[in-house]
């Protein structure tokens, strides 16, 4: 059996056990929800973050599962994970979200994409996009830049995840073959994201600073707010979960500057 | 006074002619001595005439060995990034696989990085020793498994494998007793552990209360000196009150953001605290921008005779300009004598 598989095995017994534990019915309809029903998912939301909270990643999928079997994927995303994850973007700001539970957060809302995935369904994936991640060249710090891949696929963009140590020139090819109009360039220490300028010239290089905006992050960046505009970024995110804000609006900024 | 004799008075809460204080000037020392980085971090000879260079130029009360923890990692394999005007680095984990990752007994102090900063601290005791503790810096040992493995890879066994975790520890524990104890034995002082991985902003509370806590305490109590907790890079002050009682610590440094009289509440009287002047943050301060922070640090701890102004987080940066290192040690000196 593979891992997903006993995964969604131990998921099965998981959402019995919540289904008998939980006083709530998480009832919903897309349209023309009653008071219950409203009241039912708000109170979905409270005991998906609780379990967000407490690392709790099976019992969280489970009732996520549980919600989509009723009622579909695009609504366990909208319904109850979106607003989950909004709500741990604000905790994050105002420190009151460790980054496991943030780490925790993107496992659940991969899970829940890859149960998506395999079971087909109504749920808009790669319906934005597609924008191109990578860790810039000689950075292999790789946890941020998997997280915001999740946060973002979550939020409907086709993600080109480069991975680790990627070169500039293979950021900004991967740009134009693919037609993003983002890139987002991780580095996790001061060493690394100082190369993020390299990648800033090759997109002005190739006369693409318009269309192409980049979006810089990465722990130091947290650290040192003016980097950003250092090594010559068109934005970042205080977090991953914030990451979907981040890209939509630089999206709109390229398609505004090529508008112009 | 000597800086021996000031630190022991803030140990021991006494008064001082004037406040105890140091910078993490590791790095600095080879703007200071004009030695090349890699010579620098591979020669303890070269070392130490870099430290010659900071005692001249600041005089500070504690002297730092290299704050080089990737030396550590680096024992068991990978390889390093060597960059001007920065310490060494880890170009990426050692290990991808946790069941891969093997205790290295005594081959651990074997080499050569380890080694380095053996030898460089012995060199520093026996030139310093007397008059100005030496301060070694190591690994804590729930970070170590980080470093070996990568965060992602250490916060997911954490997370969800706590048996493999525990392995893993208890590796990283064997690590940091043979580490600071030949650190001890060449003569330092104390060693500074920053901790990452016990801290709110990076775990759960149930992970810190339940598994990292245990873990250090373990790991603390058996340790061959004195402890200071370093906070590693976050706030530390509002789980502040978990950590207190960790064996063998005998202080906290603090965060910048840290309240420093909201710590001396959770700590009470007596506790040595350290902190907390942005260490990283002077290199873009100018000197009297610099005199008034710690100026305004000093003020608040003015009645405080168990504190140390000391800069937190990393090294100070290479490129830090030294008129403002001299305002901090200015803004020390002008701040009086500890009553």
């Amino acid at each position: 059996m593979t891992t997903m598989g006993r995964r969604q095995l131990r998921c099965q017994e998981l959402r019995n056990v919540f289904k008998s534990e939980s006083t709530h019915s998480y009832d919903c309809g897309g349209t023309g929800m009653t008071d219950e029903m409203v009241t039912s998912l708000e109170a979905g939301r409270e005991t998906l973050y609780a379990l967000m909270l407490e690392a709790d990643r099976e019992k969280a999928l489970a009732m996520l599962l549980d919600h989509a079997d009723e009622h579909g994927f695009q609504s366990a995303v909208s319904d109850l994970l979106e607003p989950v994850l909004e709500r741990a973007g604000e905790a994050w700001l105002l420190e009151n979200l460790s980054l496991a539970q943030g780490y925790v957060a993107g496992k659940i809302a991969e899970d829940l994409l890859v149960a998506a995935a395999e079971k087909g369904g109504d749920l808009l994936l790669d319906a934005k996009g597609p924008v191109v991640l990578g860790n810039v060249e000689d950075d292999y710090h790789s946890l941020g830049r998997k997280m915001v891949a999740v946060f973002l696929r979550a939020a409907g963009w086709k993600v080109i995840d480069l991975g680790n140590d990627v070169a500039p020139s293979q950021f900004v090819d991967a740009a134009v073959e693919h037609g993003a109009r983002v890139i987002g360039a991780s580095a996790m220490m001061l060493t690394t994201a100082e190369n993020i300028r390299h990648l800033r010239d090759e997109i002005d290089a190739r006369k693409l600073g318009g269309r192409v905006r980049l979006a810089v992050g990465g722990a130091v960046f947290k650290l040192r707010p003016d980097l950003m505009q250092e090594v010559g970024g068109d934005g970042t995110a205080s977090s991953a979960i914030q990451a979907p804000e981040l890209f939509e609006r630089l999206w709109a900024q390229s398609i505004e500057a090529e508008g112009t | 006074m000597t800086g021996m004799e000031r630190v022991l008075c803030a140990l021991r809460g006494e008064p001082a002619d004037r406040r105890a204080f140091t910078l993490a000037l590791s790095l600095y020392g080879s703007r200071l001595s004009g030695c090349p980085t890699r010579e620098y971090y591979s020669e303890p000879v070269r070392y130490l005439e870099g430290q010659r260079e900071v005692v001249r130029l600041m005089d500070p009360d504690i002297v730092f060995t290299p704050f080089a923890l990737p030396f550590e990692a680096l024992a068991y394999g990978g390889e390093g990034i060597w960059l001007d005007k920065f310490p060494p680095n880890v170009r990426k984990p050692p290990f991808r696989e946790h069941d891969d990752v093997k205790p290295l007994g005594d081959d651990l102090l074997r080499s050569s990085g380890v080694a380095y900063l053996i030898e460089s601290t012995r060199l520093l005791a026996e030139e310093f020793g007397p008059d100005k503790p030496v301060c070694a810096v190591a690994t804590a040992p729930v970070d170590l498994p980080a470093m070996l493995l990568g965060i992602e890879t250490w916060l997911e066994i954490l997370l969800f494998d706590p048996e493999r975790a525990a392995r893993l520890m208890d590796l990283a524990t064997d690590h940091f007793l043979r580490l600071t104890g030949a650190l001890f034995s060449a003569g330092a002082a104390f060693v500074a552990i920053p901790v990452m991985f016990a801290n709110l902003r990076i775990v759960t509370p149930a992970l810190l209360e339940k598994t990292i806590l245990s873990a250090l305490a373990r790991a603390f109590g058996q340790a061959r000196g004195p402890l200071v907790y370093h906070h590693g890079g976050n706030r530390i002050v509002d789980h502040l009150g978990l950590c207190s009682g960790l064996p063998g610590v005998a202080g906290f440094l603090f965060d910048p953001r840290d309240n420093l009289a909201r710590a001396r509440e959770v700590l009470g009287q007596g506790r040595l605290m350290l902190g907390n002047v942005n260490g990283p943050g002077l290199a873009r301060m100018q000197p009297d921008d610099a005199f008034a922070s710690v100026s305004a640090i000093l003020a608040d701890r003015a009645g405080d005779r168990n504190f140390v102004l000391a800069s937190a987080h990393a090294d100070i940066p290479f490129d830090t300009n030294p008129d403002t290192l001299l305002a901090v040690r200015r803004a020390v000196v002008d701040a009086g004598a500890v009553a």
